[in-house]
């Protein structure tokens, strides 16, 4: 038995509706499929943003706005530490290396952060992908999509608090703070990170301080940049990036800045609460697109219901001219089985358009980049909403089945 | 152009005589009682005859080719193909029987409109195997030539009225049916189409040797029969035809 020519003549006889079913079956399973992948995306991308950053020290606060400020650029006014810190901690055995951050000036929109080249380079992981890292004052190496060009000068403006700068647009606020008489010179280029960096401008972190008039933290102006610094003042940052050299040491580190007028902390650790809070919000979305689902293949079915029902008389004749009730049965089951099945595979496919066009939204905002990929939970939702819709399309094929024939050729 | 010379090579359906004993078939009125549609103590259609059935609307003459096909069974009596009483096989059997036995041609023609004229004369071999065997096509493209349907590449849908029948027609005997029912198959057709298509239809089962039972009212048609049956006039009275 070859009920596809039948089956095929059901769906042509459909047409606009089929399309329709599918269309509907599709943004069911692909909403289902854009938030699950989403929020996975999310969290890999900002998991791998704050890879390079072991243990955060800040003054006492909030961790979350520290690791937004300090991981992911979002500017906002930090309280500062001592700088003597850098010092001390260079020192400790237990420390593999440290650097700090400072930011708070901007130019053309993209953050400036000054640091030292330990930081720039990601403790040695990464080379540049243009030009070198910066080795004096005045030198800055650039973010994967910064604009500027090397050899370019950069001037730096003040950041003002409250205001969102564009990257890449130098607007009026940023304009009319600008810092006159200080400037960089970019010298090199970062590799893409797939994180807020690359719309960075890294300078080192005494040109930060001098533009602020706080002295580059060194007893002379010869003493070239990083760390140690020898000053006899050594100014603030708002945050120290620390790499231990072994867990043990880290939690060691922790529990010893916590106090004394400083906050330490695994930036994992707020990742892993605002996971669960994003984890939560995923939950009730994955519950409201099931239901959203649910409804779907309801209005679906009682369509094909009525659909079935309409077609008495056709099944009836294919009964009346030999055909087993069985071919009758595949027949509508088929149909409505390939409908809800092709619904589901474009699903996946507009599913990963509307991950990828969210995605593209949230990389403009933050600069995190967002790797979409379709893994087995997504797949076996899909699965299982194909297996629901194809048993519950044996309901009206097994009305089609049951239906008296001469009823249906008297229609 | 006989059948005989179409390419088929497989032996026809050998027709046999289709005897009714003792049926009755009730129905339910609008009122909910039951009224007696037929009452058929005896006929006996021999091999091979080619019978009208007459009477006014409502005297059960669509019923009875139900009866006989096997899509309904009496309430009482047997209806049996030779010495298989069909009336009494299970649903699966009966629809078997009626694939091997039976071709239909319906006074709606009841195509597959989304369908080609080939893919609609060929349906039936689909209720059985998974593939259209290339003696199949070839006598399914033959019976279209011999309905006068040129292109077989043209759906159901925008085909004429006479068109649709004769597909219907080369549908019906696509499998090489000893037992043909035609309920009113010239009645949705102007007079020159019915003419024509009675004509066909008649031929047809002729050159095949199959046993051909028309419900009509269409007198052309009747008049190309061996026999007509009134069927208001069946009631009661036993019935043999003689072929």
């Amino acid at each position: 038995m070859n009920p596809f020519p039948m089956v095929w003549a059901d769906i042509r006889a459909l047409r606009w509706t089929a399309l329709a079913i599918v269309t509907l079956v599709a943004l069911a399973v692909a909403i289902g499929v854009a938030i699950g992948a989403q929020e996975r995306a999310l969290r890999r991308s900002s998991a791998a943003a704050a890879e390079d950053f072991d243990l955060l020290i800040g003054a006492p606060g909030s961790q979350t706005q520290l690791v937004m400020s300090s991981i992911y650029l979002q500017p906002d006014a930090i309280p500062l530490i001592d700088g003597r810190l850098l010092n001390t901690l260079a020192k400790d055995e237990r420390v593999a290396a440290v650097a700090p951050i400072a930011f708070g000036d901007i130019s053309r929109g993209y953050v400036i952060v000054g640091t030292t080249a330990d930081l720039v380079s990601r403790w040695g992981r990464l080379k540049p992908s243009e030009g070198r890292f910066f080795a004096g004052e005045g030198e800055a190496v650039l973010g994967a999509d910064v604009s500027y060009k090397l050899g370019e000068t950069i001037e730096p403006s003040h950041g003002v608090l409250g205001h969102a700068a564009k990257p890449g647009q130098v607007d009026e606020e940023e304009a009319g703070h600008r810092h006159e008489g200080h400037g960089y010179v970019a010298v090199g280029r970062l590799p893409r990170l797939g994180s807020p960096w690359d719309r960075a401008i890294l300078v080192p972190v005494e040109n930060v301080w001098e533009v602020h008039g706080l002295g580059n933290g060194h007893a002379s102006e010869e003493a070239g940049i990083g760390l140690p610094f020898d000053g006899q003042k050594i100014p603030g940052v708002p945050a120290i990036v620390v790499k231990p050299r072994s867990v043990a040491g880290a939690y060691q580190l922790r529990a010893q800045y916590r106090q004394g007028g400083t906050m330490a902390f695994f930036p994992a650790e707020v990742l892993v609460t605002l996971y669960r809070a994003l984890g939560d919000v995923r939950d009730v979305l994955v519950v409201a697109s099931v239901l959203n689902a649910v409804l779907i293949l309801a209005a679906v079915l009682l369509l094909l219901v009525a659909v079935a029902g309409l077609r008495r008389r056709r099944y009836a004749v294919l009964r009346a001219l030999g055909a087993p009730r069985a071919y009758v049965l595949l027949v509508v089951w088929l149909g409505m089985a390939l409908l809800i099945g092709a619904g589901c595979l474009s699903g996946l496919a507009v599913g990963a358009v509307f991950t990828r066009a969210v995605s593209g939204l949230v990389e403009a905002q933050t600069g995190l980049r967002l790797a979409f990929s379709l893994e087995s939970r997504e797949m076996l939702q899909v699965l299982l909403l194909f297996a629901i819709g194809s048993v519950v399309s044996l309901l009206p094929a097994l009305m089609s089945y049951r239906a008296p024939v001469v009823a249906g050729l008297r229609e | 152009m006989p059948v005989s010379a179409l390419p088929d090579g497989a032996a026809q359906a050998a027709a046999k005589p289709l005897h009714l004993h003792g049926v009755r078939l009730d129905h339910r009125g609008g009122d909910g009682r039951p009224f007696r549609v037929l009452d058929i103590p005896d006929l006996t259609i021999p091999a091979g005859a080619r019978v009208g059935l007459r009477g006014p609307s409502g005297s059960g003459k669509t019923s009875l080719l139900h009866l006989i096909a096997g899509l309904i069974v009496p309430d009482a009596g047997s209806v049996a193909w030779d010495a298989k009483a069909v009336s009494s096989l299970p649903i699966p059997a009966r629809d078997l029987w009626r694939r091997e036995t039976i071709g239909f041609v319906f006074q709606d023609f009841h195509l597959i409109p989304e369908l080609d004229v080939a893919a609609n004369i060929t349906l039936p071999a689909t209720f059985s195997s998974w593939r259209i065997d290339k003696a199949q096509h070839e006598r399914a493209a033959a019976l279209a030539g011999r309905m006068g349907l040129g292109d077989l590449r043209r759906k159901a849908r925008v085909l004429s009225r006479g068109e649709q029948q004769r597909v219907a027609i080369a549908r019906a005997v696509l499998g090489r049916p000893a037992l043909i029912l035609a309920d009113e198959p010239t009645a949705s057709l102007d007079a020159e189409h019915a003419n024509e298509v009675g004509a066909l239809l008649v031929e047809v089962a002729r050159e095949a040797g199959a046993t051909l039972i028309c419900a009509s009212h269409d007198a052309a048609l009747l008049a190309r029969m061996e026999r007509v049956v009134e069927i208001g006039a069946l009631t009661g009275k036993p019935l043999a035809l003689a072929s």
